[in-house]
């Protein structure tokens, strides 16, 4: 055998002259598995006939007339296809059609060991990145799980509550709808803008704690009732301590905090700028709005226009700037909001 | 006789050897074997008073490790483009495969089997995302090659397209 021969033997590829589109002649080894694609007379005899067995090879051979019948220098590769024998065993080949310098060549291989290993390292790639996959949508929907329950809890602290007062279903649904919108506009991140929509409802949640002859006085607070008043804030910080659930966290900085002002003269703390927690700084923008809008038992609306005009006049001073312009950037999805949920349709004490 | 070229076209493990098996030989196996390269199948089916050869390509499931290769692709009369129900990554890749086979295959008849129905409850897919599907004005199909489950329609489907 020429080395030509041993090489072709090795490699386990059958080397076709083409002599007529639909003539071939071995001129290498001669395999057995080429008795899948060809009839041969003997094994003396070098001319092969198509079987037309294999509907792949069929295929290649009918696309590499091309190849061969084309005046020019050309070659066409099939790509690794399989065989399935009667005992269900698999076969893997690939071929190629060569044209080159008048000499027309079908070339084709039996996919050994090279194979096997490819195989087996592609179903193990496989296999991890199907694992992968499961774990990755199986942490969405445990976080998804968890943000329902969370939201849950919420519902029930406010329902726990109760509105005995103008802080309404429909009412406090906007706030975590308004912050919600805000907090998007910011440019916070998806999770964290859901936590501060379930959140914020949660802003008032300690006049639970504060008497109805204060709560529900319809006149003017004196000064000993304001200061009485003036507790829900830390009151409901404490309801909402020491869970280690960010969102909760989120509300007991909203319950905190959502009465300080931006110069440092609201309350409990009298924080002022940065000190006082963004999202506290959202909920008392979007909390006095909603407020101001809305007929309370102890007063009629006031119009959109002087309510803007207010929460424009008291940036720096009331509220944060950054926060004000961008409610007035967002100020008709706020609107919106506002149009959508009212108490009308909302009237169950659930929230949500 | 009617010959039709029909590609299984999808991510990998969705189900395409699966369909193609169960539609073939009738048989269903638990057990995730790769496809490497391309097997071919043939089925003849009867549509009216005509036969018509199927030519089932079952191609090796285009992911990150082997690209589609596209020149398997050349003469397809049709093509079952195949999600996985419960795998969200699988719906994102049949979009991407159909976007590229609208350029070179526009004319190729297209069904979508959304496969694994027998598990529907551990769905990702949801009727949202079949609405995207629907929206493009792809037939969207749920089978099992479990169950059988309209496996046999999806294939008679192309036979007659
Ligand atoms: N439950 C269920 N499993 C399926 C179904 N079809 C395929 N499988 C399983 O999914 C895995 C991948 O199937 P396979 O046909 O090899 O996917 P391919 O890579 O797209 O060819 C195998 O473990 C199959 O047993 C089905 O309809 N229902
Ligand atoms: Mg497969």
């Amino acid at each position: 055998m020429d080395i030509a021969a041993q090489v072709f033997a090795h490699l386990e590829m059958a080397v076709i002259k083409v002599i007529e589109p639909s003539a071939f002649e071995l001129a290498g080894p001669s395999f057995w598995w080429l008795e899948r694609f060809f009839f041969q007379t003997s094994p003396s005899n070098a001319t092969l006939t198509p079987l037309e067995t294999s509907p792949f090879f069929d295929d290649f051979l009918e696309q590499s007339q091309s190849v061969w019948r084309s005046p020019e220098q050309h070659s066409l590769t099939s790509g690794p296809w399989i065989e399935v024998d009667d005992a269900g065993r698999e076969w893997p080949f690939d071929a190629q059609a060569i044209h080159d310098h008048g000499q027309r060549l079908l070339l084709i291989t039996h996919l050994g060991a090279s194979y096997a290993e490819r195989v087996e390292i592609l179903q193990s790639s496989r296999e991890r990145l199907l694992d992968n996959e499961r774990l990755e949508a199986e942490v969405s929907r445990r976080t998804q799980q968890l943000k329902e329950r969370e939201e849950e809890v919420a519902n029930r602290l406010l329902a726990a509550g109760g509105y005995r007062d103008q802080e309404t279903g429909a009412h406090v649904k906007r706030i975590g709808l308004y912050s919600a919108a805000m907090a998007k506009a910011l440019g916070w991140p998806p999770l964290r803008i859901d936590d501060l929509r379930v959140a914020a409802p949660m802003h008032d949640l300690g006049k639970i704690g504060i008497p109805d002859r204060v709560l529900l006085k319809p006149g003017r607070l004196d000064e000993d009732e304001f200061e009485i008043m003036k507790t829900h804030a830390e009151l409901g910080a404490r309801i909402l301590s020491d869970t280690g659930i960010p969102m909760i966290e989120m509300a007991r900085h909203i319950a905190w905090s959502h009465h300080e002002k931006w110069n440092g003269m609201g309350y409990p703390r009298q924080l002022q700028q940065d000190e006082i927690p963004i999202e506290a700084r959202i909920v008392s923008v979007v909390d006095v709005y909603d407020a101001m809008i809305h007929k309370r038992v102890y007063k009629q609306p006031i119009a959109e226009s002087e309510t803007l005009h207010f929460i424009r006049t008291s940036a720096n001073t009331h509220f944060d700037p950054r926060i004000v312009e961008a409610f007035l950037d967002i100020y008709d999805t706020i609107k919106a909001i506002k149009d959508r949920v009212q108490e009308h349709e909302n009237d169950q004490p659930s929230p949500f | 006789m009617i010959q039709k070229k029909i590609c299984m076209l999808g991510s990998f493990a969705v189900g395409k050897t699966s369909l193609v098996q169960r539609y073939v030989t009738s048989q269903f196996s638990e057990k995730y074997l790769t496809t490497v390269g391309v097997k071919v199948d043939k089925k003849v089916v009867q549509i009216e008073d005509q036969e018509v050869k199927l030519m089932l390509w079952d191609l090796a499931g285009n992911d990150v490790f082997s690209p589609l290769n596209m020149s398997y692709l050349r003469g397809m009369a049709g093509y079952i483009l195949v999600i996985d129900g419960t795998r969200i990554k699988s719906f994102e890749s049949a979009l991407t495969i159909y976007h590229t086979c609208q350029q070179k295959y526009r004319q190729a008849a297209v069904q979508v089997a959304v496969n694994k129905v027998d598990i529907q409850e551990q769905w990702e897919v949801t009727d949202a995302h079949l609405a995207q599907l629907h929206d493009l004005g792809i037939e969207i199909n749920l089978t099992s090659a479990k169950t059988a489950q309209a496996v046999e329609d999806i294939f008679i489907k192309l036979a007659r397209a």
